[in-house]
């Protein structure tokens, strides 16, 4: 039975991976900073802060002791904050980079450990459309993500001798929580800039996941699929 | 805590599984005074990841304790403590009295 990480499982596309996965009899190892919602004999929760070292690697310790290995880590915990440049405080650009980009490596880093075994691990990362499009009022929001981008990239190449991929997925604007307050004309001018002009759906985001886990995907690595057609 | 002997063990358990996953002949019956990481050493930079990893997470299993071996001290230390296994050994017992 393989064993799949997935981070910020509380909700929304997290939530959805982490069922999808189920439904596919695999182990899913979820955490959120708050308790589970997910019921299942087959799903483990871990509720910490994903940029709280000390808490990943607890983590990580208690996945090798459960199930031994991790085939695969979505690092899908994420947070944004629109908001103009000039009245962004340090205190949320903080928060952002720690959950977004400390987050997203301490992952990689403990669970590419655990991966070492298989010779076939999958880390996928996510991104936004926000940093190719150079969205205003994403400052932030998107800068973390470039930064996702390049260590996407970057350890691609470093875990290639271990076999395991890095890849990341950028989706378009997703009915969730991160967009909820989003003016109705800035998410039309927004899907305006895509070639395929729709709201995205969490199975858009589940294809590009299946397609990077896939065995068949291990000469795959250190891209970045943005959905919607944007690039 | 450990007593020094406990860790040396542990360190060439993790030395010469490495040895075999790695195929590496000269570490595959490494004593204290194998050399590791360093001009003369038999590790790639690979296989030292690798081995440290490994020799943390044997730390933490069998010490219960969660050290960071490869640490800013380690990095700008002027005498690398992966040149070998006596001084690797000094590392682990540093950063678990810390």
């Amino acid at each position: 039975m393989k064993t799949i990480v997935i981070t910020g499982t509380r909700k929304g596309i997290g939530q959805a991976l982490a069922q999808h996965y189920l439904n596919k009899g695999w182990n899913v190892a979820g955490c959120s900073r708050g308790d589970a919602s997910i019921q299942h004999e087959h799903y483990t929760h871990f509720s910490l802060d994903v940029s709280d070292e000390e808490a990943v690697v607890a983590m990580a310790r208690t996945l090798k002791k459960q199930f031994g290995q991790v085939d695969a880590l979505l690092n899908n915990a994420g947070i944004a904050s629109m908001n103009h440049a000039l009245l962004t405080p340090a205190s949320t650009v903080n928060r952002i980079l720690q959950t977004n980009v400390v987050g997203t490596f301490l992952f990689c880093r403990e669970m590419a450990k655990l991966m070492r075994s298989t010779k076939a691990g999958r880390i996928i990362n996510f991104t936004t459309v926000a940093h190719p499009l150079n969205l205003e009022g994403e400052a932030i929001y998107a800068a973390s993500k470039a930064a996702v981008e390049s260590l996407t990239r970057i350890l691609a190449r470093e875990l290639a001798e271990l076999q395991i991929t890095v890849n990341a997925i950028g989706p378009t604007p997703i009915e969730t929580d991160l967009i909820r307050g989003v003016p109705a004309d800035k998410m039309e001018a927004l899907l305006q800039r895509q070639a395929i002009r729709r709201m995205g759906e969490v199975k858009d985001v589940i294809n590009a996941v299946d397609f990077f886990i896939r065995p068949e995907s291990d000469f795959i690595t250190g891209q970045v699929i943005y959905l919607g057609g944007v690039n | 805590m450990p007593d020094r002997s406990e860790i040396e063990t542990l360190v060439l358990e993790s030395v010469r599984l490495l040895a075999e996953d790695f195929e590496i002949a000269a570490l595959q019956s490494a004593d204290a005074s194998s050399t590791l990481y360093a001009s003369t050493g038999s590790l790639d930079s690979m296989a030292l990841v690798n081995l440290i990893a490994d020799i943390e997470e044997a730390i933490d299993e069998k010490f219960g304790a969660s050290i960071a071996l490869a640490d800013e001290k380690a990095m700008s230390a002027k005498n690398s403590p992966f040149r070998d296994v006596s001084s690797l050994v000094d590392a682990i017992i540093e950063r678990i009295k810390s």
